[in-house]
């Protein structure tokens, strides 16, 4: 167990360090910089000091290595635009994410899981149906074009509730039900086929001919099997929260990371974008590992196997 | 060991995907539908009543109906229908070229896996990790906005998404051919490997392929659309159909046809594939969930 | 004496099955220190259950795997790299046939082209001869030229093999391995497979291993046989001699089991215990768990291969090289 545990610790490191690369190829082999943050007119001297502050004469593998350097000491750089550490800026942005993706999750999970069991236990059923229906437009419709039909319901034709700012919790209704409609009904779609295919198994056909009553079959052998890949998808939808509000964000006039990135990304503000790919792919990569220790948890096989590897 | 963990994310966004039979006549429609905007989008300039450009300022924000201009203008009073007929051509151009150059990069990134095992097989699954670990908005974001912005950018960049789902099958595929099955056979027949990839693995895995670009297809639709949508995608003056409801969006509450229209037409074009391919993969291969 | 056409001196091979990329692999002997050779035109049977390691010698001999040690010989020459042009260009003089005819085939290509492959691959002939040449080999296996066009899955198994067969024999190959070639067969089918591999083997002068867990087929066929037990061989003689007077206990056993017309089975010996597992092999003499006659030493020593007879060669504590001549002794 120790050892799988290392093993996917390592992995989860070395994909952080592959996005540190990422963002650091791209984002420093795509111009120079100086002429982006000063103009093309900038006078040569501005431009030579510019380098020299930002340590951009250095061969690039030294940058690299300086940069990389820093991010192990904490140190994402500070903001080409406004001077301040890219870190803070960041930081006093995420409790506006969460404020509307930590809703978003709760909503998802209290409707999509019941109603993909439900849907699940009575194939056919009204809640199956919307289930079904719901999914597929889950899938086909850009989050965008949901959040512009809500707002032209809600905002523009019944006047009821605000279409962008964060000046109360009513204007985070329209952007949490956005991204929390779409998101239930796939994840109530997803829940469906595990609990489905769980239902179909052998076992659970030999639970309920040995006589364990049918609610006892559900919730001692079916949940436990079809939470396998449940957890998964939640695992994905935990990592996405800061990465999913991108969008929305920016639909929404929501002052939160992902509109800060989709301005950042506008303004070249290299310390900022690479400070939030960082904690996006963090996010990420942490939920990841959660879900891979949960699977050793949940599935016996899996632990019985690392263990003996 | 790998190959577990590596199943179970394959599995995931495919098998949330309905299992139930769709009956065909939904899927007519659906091909029906494709082939509407496949002929709208080869015969644009013919059947474009005006330059998608041209502006008639005595019409604008005109309502749909309008005779000169059936689906109405926008606030510059250019003819909604013209913008839509090219953003139906600029949308598909993208998404069809990124999804061939996807399948192509991928199966042979897969190929390659599989032929050479060892690190290069460690290298590409580490690369799909690596894709894995980061949205592909997030990811797109960041290269387009700082490498500037063009057509062929657009298209090669929308080319690396998905690229792993097919990298995973090809080789998966392809080791299990050649551990005991034909493409064993054959190279002990004395073939070189790019005889027996290109002429033997691949023709039998092509079905699973073409599934997986049904998925992929609509999804860099979407992807398209939302980068568009936040002014990162196609640039003016060139349009797509996510650019279309971005512009539109300024004009809810005076015109809401304008983002209405490409919004309809990207539900239907995306839930056509869906539907198409859910019934491929329940004819061609019934493996793969 | 002359050269043999295919010669294998003390083959190894280790497989090692790892859990994880940073674990201790465990090391499975699937074939250790087997030596064995064939002459021109001449047959070869290798006898053995499951785990055995017959197949993993018949790959090893045609050099599909690079074995862990020994080295393979071929007309005189080293078997080249895997997968190198040389190998590639070997392939024409030596072939395989294959258990399972319907996963040696492509299912998406028609027999004839199937069949014409090799030809192409090796670039023998003009398009129309290969066409000629095709239609002429369908005919030598038993099937109708006008067939060339159908697919594998439109074929019965015997006939699938039939095409196989007819693929390995394309270029006139020199040696022809088969690998349990029958037993995914109708038992009706049997016979007459068998009885084409032998013509085939007669009228062009191939030289043929045939690898079958069924005795009857083998001698049916074979010249010499070697019979081989978990990884090892443990007796190789003359085919006839072998099922008139079998040595080894083990041999025994499995000549015993063979019905013969018109006599009972009641002097059948019946191996008990567990069916051999390479993963977990017994110490000493790898039958001595099995066996009716172990002895204490038969669970510490690993017997050697040793001659007891003219062309006769036995691994076996009980017929020990008390027994040997030390002149023939080798």
């Amino acid at each position: 167990m120790l050892r799988f545990f290392l093993l996917r610790l390592f992995r989860a490191l070395v994909t952080i360090a592959l996005v540190v690369t990422f963002a650091f190829v791209v984002l420093r082999m795509s111009g120079d910089p100086a002429t982006i943050i000063l103009g093309p007119e900038a006078p040569p001297s501005a431009v030579a000091a510019f380098r020299e502050a930002w340590g951009l004469n250095d061969p690039i593998w030294v940058q690299y290595l300086s940069y990389f350097g820093a991010i192990l000491q904490g140190d994402l750089g500070m903001s080409m635009r406004d001077g301040r550490p890219a870190i803070e800026l960041v930081a006093e942005r995420i409790p506006a994410t969460l404020q509307l993706t930590v809703p978003t999750l709760i909503l998802k999970l209290a409707i999509g899981i019941p109603a993909g069991v439900y849907a699940a236990l009575h194939r056919d059923s009204i809640v199956d149906r919307i289930v079904m229906i719901g999914a597929v437009v889950g899938f086909t419709m850009p989050s965008f074009v949901l959040g512009l039909i809500l707002v032209l319901i809600f905002s523009v034709t019944l006047g009821w509730l605000p279409s962008g700012g964060q000046d109360s919790w009513l204007h985070a209704a329209l952007p949490i039900a956005t991204m929390g409609i779409g998101g239930a009904a796939v994840l109530a779609r997803f829940s469906r086929s595990a609990m489905i295919e769980v239902l179909g198994q052998p076992y659970i056909r030999t639970a309920s001919a040995k006589g364990v009553s049918w609610p006892r079959v559900i919730r001692g052998h079916a949940m436990p099997n079809a939470a396998i890949p449940i957890v998964t998808i939640v695992g994905f939808m935990v990592g996405s929260l800061v990465a999913g509000a991108v969008v929305i964000e920016s639909l929404f006039s929501w002052p939160g990371v992902g509109r800060l990135l989709v301005i950042a990304v506008s303004n070249r503000d290299l310390a900022v974008v690479q400070c939030i790919l960082l904690l996006i792919a963090v996010t990420m990569v942490v939920s990841n590992f959660v879900v891979d220790i949960l699977y050793g948890y949940l599935d016996p096989r899996l632990r019985n196997n690392y263990a003996k590897a | 060991m790998t190959d577990t963990v590596l199943h179970s994310t394959e599995a995931t966004p495919a098998s949330s995907k309905g299992k139930r039979r769709l009956p065909p006549f939904l899927v007519v429609l659906g091909f029906a539908w494709l082939a509407l905007m496949v002929a709208i989008a080869l015969s644009a300039d013919w059947i474009r009543p005006y330059n998608f450009t041209a502006m008639d300022l005595q019409n604008r924000l005109s309502l749909p109906g309008n005779p000169a201009h059936l689906l109405g203008t926008d606030e510059l009073g250019r003819d909604v229908l013209s913008r839509l007929i090219e953003s139906i051509r600029v949308s598909l151009l993208i998404a069809f070229s990124a999804t061939i150059i996807s399948a192509v990069f991928g199966t042979l990134l897969g190929f390659l896996a599989a032929h050479f095992r060892g690190i290069v097989e460690q290298i590409v699954l580490m690369l799909a990790d690596f894709q894995a670990a980061l949205p592909f908005l997030i990811l797109s974001l960041a290269v387009l906005a700082f490498f500037g912005n063009s057509l062929m950018l657009l298209i090669c960049l929308m080319g690396f998404f998905g690229w792993e789902r097919y990298a995973r099958i090809a080789r998966g595929l392809a080791i299990s051919a050649n551990a005991q099955g034909y493409a064993g056979a054959v190279v002990q027949l004395g073939a070189t490997p790019s005889r027996v990839y290109f002429k033997h693995i691949l023709p039998n895995i092509a079905s699973t392929l073409i599934v997986s670009m049904t998925l992929t297809f609509p999804e860099i639709i979407l992807l398209e659309s939302s980068l568009s949508f936040l002014g990162l995608g196609v640039q003016p003056p060139m349009t797509s159909l996510g650019n279309m409801v971005g512009y539109g969006r300024e004009y809810l509450t005076l015109a809401p046809w304008i983002m209405l229209m490409p919004a309809f037409v990207i539900m239907f074009t995306t839930l056509s594939i869906s539907l198409i391919g859910d019934w491929l993969r329940d004819k061609l291969d019934p493996t793969i969930r | 004496m002359s050269m043999p056409l295919l010669s294998a001196r003390h083959l190894v091979k280790t497989y090692a099955s790892r859990r994880g990329a940073f674990t201790k692999p465990t090391l499975v002997k699937a074939v250790e220190d087997v030596s064995l050779s064939i002459d021109k035109g001449r047959t070869l049977g290798i006898v053995g259950e499951s785990g055995s390691g017959k197949s993993t010698t018949g790959r090893l001999v045609l050099g599909l795997e690079d074995p862990t040690g020994g080295r393979v010989t071929f007309d005189g020459a080293a078997m080249p790299g895997l997968k190198t042009p040389e190998w590639r260009g070997l392939r024409r003089r030596m072939q395989l046939v294959y258990q399972d005819p319907l996963a040696a085939l492509d299912r998406r290509i028609p027999i004839g082209e199937q069949i014409e492959e090799p030809l192409e691959i090796h670039e023998i002939g003009t398009p129309e001869e290969r066409k000629e040449r095709v239609a002429e080999l369908m005919r030598a296996v038993g099937l109708r030229p006008d067939q060339a066009s159908q697919y594998p899955h439109e074929l019965s198994g015997g006939q699938r093999q039939r095409v196989v067969i007819a693929r390995a024999i394309a270029c006139g190959p020199e040696l022809l391995v088969c690998d349990e070639p029958v037993s995914a067969l109708d038992v009706s089918i049997q016979a007459q497979v068998v009885n084409l591999l032998r013509d085939l083997q007669e009228e062009h002068g191939i030289a043929m291993i045939f690898i079958s867990h069924d005795l009857k087929v083998v001698r049916n066929i074979c010249d010499r046989v070697v019979v081989m037990y978990l990884g090892r061989v443990v007796e190789e003689g003359p085919s006839d001699e072998i099922f008139s007077k079998p040595f080894h206990p083990y041999t025994q056993a499995l000549v015993s089991s063979v019905p013969v017309p018109g006599t009972s089975l009641t002097d059948r010996i019946i191996l008990e215990g567990e069916p051999p597992n390479p993963a977990s092999r017994p110490s000493g003499c790898a039958f001595h768990p099995r066996c009716r006659f172990a002895t204490a030493r038969c669970r510490t020593e690993n017997p050697q291969l040793l001659t007891v007879a003219a062309e006769r060669e036995v691994a076996c504590h009980l017929l020990g090289p008390a027994q040997v001549p030390a002149s023939i002794a080798s």
